[in-house]
């Protein structure tokens, strides 16, 4: 009976023993959710004040930022938006932090490659945003050299120029992110290839007749001259 | 049918005989494909639940010719605006409505005032700004087209007669303002009659030759809401949000375009609408409001022209006006007497008090502070202040008819 008994019991007491064991770990992690949660409220609290002391708003309107937030369907404030951002960082980074108090290797080993990919997606979000004002810069001086030398559709040369940089941004921020690099490489390669060799057979061929053009005058003006030489002025 | 008289330094076009409505319509048909024309209509939620906008919407489900129609919904709740948008289904043109309470279009509000661009507050000038914003942003018409919503007395013809001046390409005028006679069993338009004819007279009287006073005493309802302009007149033209839009409106038309180029028509025989009480006592509201806000515009339009408002000048236009309005009263009478219409003296002479003491205050308000009357800045100067500002109100419009 008293064997019995062990038998019941001893699976318990070992279950108990660990449970006492991982009670602190889920203490830690309960009290670092906590504080993270906290902290975030308190960050997204200082970042957005910070943001509208510095009329972040007013220039991301200026900038183009606000109307790319729109179009991706988002109506809030940007500092309001990227006071959001910041929070669920702060709330992402705690979660992996209280996942580590747990001391479980399995979330070990996801936390480790969490904080090893954090530095890929800061710079991935630094090239997106520098790109897209450097994109947006070269689009409207596209759009003024154009308008100035009087051709008429220097909107459309804009609008290509500013697409084609942000479809250039746009793989070099999947690369960045380690997001199907392979296929992301392909894509861009075979795109990009394709759209200069579009544009290098429509000049090519629109060119034909401008360049025939060109060869003959060269031709007819050098025979000219040899022709010139010729003839002797008394 | 009015005689052929045409009045001032603008074009009169009058309404003489009885001109075809198809006759119009077919033309405008086809003068839209060369100068397409929008509608834009300032709504009040309270409007579709009267007997004015449903009027106006079974007239509007038989026009041809117009490209689009903004409607500008304003106090409206979600519910309410999915509402208009199925009272507004059966209309055949392409119907677009910006939800004036919306968040998106708050958003947009927000934007502009984050970046100093002050479009003050609720009301027909700023809803009307906001649709001239849209439809530049489309930038899908030639030509714009407003009326208010509360016409009781609405047909497409007041519609077609509007649009026709600017529609047609043979003529060249890029602002036209509607006229009609605001008569049912008595006499309406107090404010037209009672204070804006007095005193654009009283200030000619005063001040002399003066080329806006002119072009103002052109117009027969200088204050009627109906008009027809160019979108490229509504690109450049600040409107005031109070109620000095119309004269407001006038004011930046006269600064802009030369008054050949400006015209009237004759819209409707009969025109009602809601009236507003006169409020004697309290600026605040209803007809003395009014009286304040025209005044104030009159007088900042006339400031920037380089009259000079003396506290004497007041003084004499408070006297002039009221010699000028009191002699208008007798005139009005005889026109009500001749065509049996009934007419309260008293009732018209209450109503030149209170405008007196209207001009008044607007006086004092101006001396304070003469830079007070507000005006929206056009969409010039917004668009050059936040670039993407025509995409946002595009998307914010688009994404709410979703």
């Amino acid at each position: 009976m008293e064997d019995f008994l062990n038998l019941i019991l001893e699976p318990l007491k070992e279950l108990f023993l660990k449970f006492k064991a991982f009670v602190p770990n889920l203490l830690a992690m309960l009290v670092i959710l906590l504080i993270g949660f906290i902290l975030a409220r308190f960050i997204k609290l200082i970042v957005v004040k910070f943001l509208t002391a510095i009329k972040f708003d007013s220039w991301s309107d200026r900038m183009g930022f606000t109307t790319l937030m729109r179009k991706g369907g988002l109506w809030n404030k940007p500092s309001a938006i990227l006071g959001g951002i910041v929070f669920w960082v702060v709330i992402i980074v705690t979660l992996m932090s209280g996942l580590n108090a747990l001391q479980i290797p399995a979330t070990d080993q996801l936390v480790g490659q969490f904080f090893s990919y954090i530095p890929r997606i800061f710079s991935a979000a630094m090239i997106l945003i520098v790109g897209y004002v450097l994109s947006g810069f070269f689009s409207r001086a596209v759009l003024i050299a154009a308008s100035n030398s009087g051709f008429h559709y220097a909107k459309i040369l804009a609008e290509a120029t500013h697409t084609l940089l942000m479809v250039l941004i746009l793989a070099m921020v999947m690369e960045q992110l380690q997001i199907a690099p392979s296929i992301v490489l392909a894509a861009f390669s075979i795109i990009f290839g394709g759209i200069v060799i579009a544009l290098a057979i429509a000049f090519g061929v629109g060119g034909i007749d401008t360049a025939r053009r060109i060869i003959e005058r060269e031709v007819t003006a050098k025979s000219e001259e040899e022709t010139k030489d010729e003839i002797e002025h008394i | 049918m009015t005689d052929f008289y045409q009045t001032g330094i603008i074009t009169t076009l009058h309404q003489l005989g009885k001109p075809s409505l198809e006759r119009l319509e077919s033309e405008l048909l086809g003068f839209s494909k060369v100068r397409p024309i929008a509608l834009v209509l300032p709504a009040l939620y309270s409007e579709f639940e009267g007997p004015a906008m449903p009027g106006i919407i079974q007239e509007l489900t038989k026009v041809k010719y117009l490209n689009e129609i903004v409607l500008v919904l304003d106090q409206a709740s979600e519910k309410d605006f999915q509402r208009v948008r199925e009272l507004m289904a059966p209309i055949p043109t392409d119907v677009r409505i910006i939800h004036n309470k919306g968040k998106r279009i708050t958003e947009v509000y927000e934007t502009l005032a984050r970046n100093g661009l002050d479009v003050g507050e609720q009301g027909k000038g700023r809803s009307a700004w906001l649709a001239y914003g849209y439809v530049l942003a489309r930038g899908r018409s030639d030509v714009i087209a407003l009326h208010d919503c509360d016409i009781v007395t609405y047909n497409r013809e007041l519609l077609a007669r509007l649009c026709y001046p600017l529609a047609n390409p043979n003529l060249d005028y890029v602002f036209c303002k509607g006229f009609y006679s605001r008569v049912t069993n008595k006499m309406n338009g107090r404010v037209t009659r009672l204070l804006m004819t007095p005193l654009v007279r009283s200030l000619q009287q005063l001040v002399g030759h003066h080329d806006f006073l002119m072009f103002l005493d052109s117009f027969r309802y200088p204050l009627a809401g109906e008009f027809c302009m160019t979108t490229d007149l509504a690109r450049v033209n600040r409107i005031p949000w109070d109620w000095g839009l119309e004269v407001g409106s006038l004011g930046e038309v006269h600064r802009n375009y030369s008054p050949r180029r400006v015209c009237q028509v004759d819209i409707a025989a009969t025109y009602e609408h809601k009236h507003q009480s006169l409020s004697p006592d309290d600026a605040g509201k209803g007809l003395m409001k009014m009286a304040v806000d025209i005044c104030k515009s009159i007088f900042r339009t006339l400031a920037s022209e380089g009259v000079v408002f003396s506290d004497g000048l007041f003084k004499s236009l408070l006297v002039t006006y009221l010699r000028q309005a009191e002699d208008t009263i007798m005139k009005y009478e005889a026109d009500a007497m001749i065509n049996g219409l009934s007419f309260d003296r008293h009732e018209e002479a209450k109503a030149v008090d209170t405008f007196t003491k209207a001009i008044a205050m607007a006086a004092q308000a101006f001396t304070e502070n003469p830079m007070s009357t507000p005006l929206i800045p056009n969409w010039n100067r917004v668009t050059s202040a936040i670039p993407g500002i025509f995409d946002m109100l595009k998307m914010a419009v688009d994404e709410d008819m979703r």
